[in-house]
């Protein structure tokens, strides 16, 4: 009777196990990551992430065209985490790394990396 | 009547400078502070300077896109503080870059 019990309940624990929850998906980080960017990036970024934000005009140089930029996922968590002084770049982009939480970093630049895949 | 004369130039004397030196331009302190910024609305003049300072544990950021002057003082830290010299008259509406929900407002009068 136990045996048989617990032979029904096996799938379904493996079931659980094996999907992830759907805040953990690839596509909810990059939801998150949108939703961060929106908020907090788009002032300079622009919100397709090219560069003309309403603020760009005041910079020199203008800020990065996210949908083209070479760096990895490691360097614009540096970058973002640090802002732009940090590594030698604009000043002008500030530190987020006392705002943002490290998910939210990370699914920024999950967005980012799909900005930079499809390019709007 | 010669004291009354001296008296007279003197006073000449004082108000000839008085008018000829031009009012000494204001400092307003404006600290940010629990994201906000302490003043919601400063009134200041043409030449007066605001100086910002950062009394949260993490980084701000001063800016404005405002016609009557715009600028981005930049992200500095606790305790740091950042000067901003009023050059134009008009409404000049400041914001944080890091923080968007911090707004402030400087009625610069000539």
């Amino acid at each position: 009777m136990i045996a048989a019990a617990l032979v029904l309940a096996a799938p379904v624990l493996a079931d659980e196990a094996v999907a992830p929850l759907p805040r953990d998906t690839a596509d909810a980080a990059v939801i998150r990551g949108s939703i961060a960017f929106r908020t907090y990036c788009v002032l300079c970024h622009g919100a397709e992430g090219k560069g003309d934000g309403r603020a760009a005009k005041m910079y020199t140089p203008r800020p990065a065209n996210l949908t083209v930029s070479p760096f990895n996922d490691t360097y614009k968590e540096m970058i973002i985490r640090g802002g732009g002084a940090s590594v030698g770049r604009s000043a002008f982009m500030p530190p987020w790394g006392d705002e943002l939480t490290d998910e939210q970093i990370r699914d920024v630049v999950a967005f980012l990396r799909e900005l930079r895949k499809t390019g709007k | 009547m010669m004291f009354r004369s001296v008296s007279a130039l003197v006073a000449l004397a004082a108000l000839a400078v008085a008018v000829a030196v031009p009012a000494h331009a204001g400092d307003h302190p404006v600290e940010q502070v629990k994201k906000t910024f302490s003043v919601p609305v400063l009134k200041a003049k043409v030449g007066d300077t605001v100086t910002f300072k950062n009394d949260d544990e993490f980084a701000h950021n001063v800016f404005s896109l405002s016609e009557t002057q715009n600028f981005d003082l930049g992200s500095y830290k606790k305790g740091e503080t950042r000067q901003l010299k009023l050059t134009n008259a008009g409404t000049i509406e400041v914001e944080c870059a890091i923080h968007p929900e911090m707004k402030m407002k400087i009625e610069v009068s000539k």
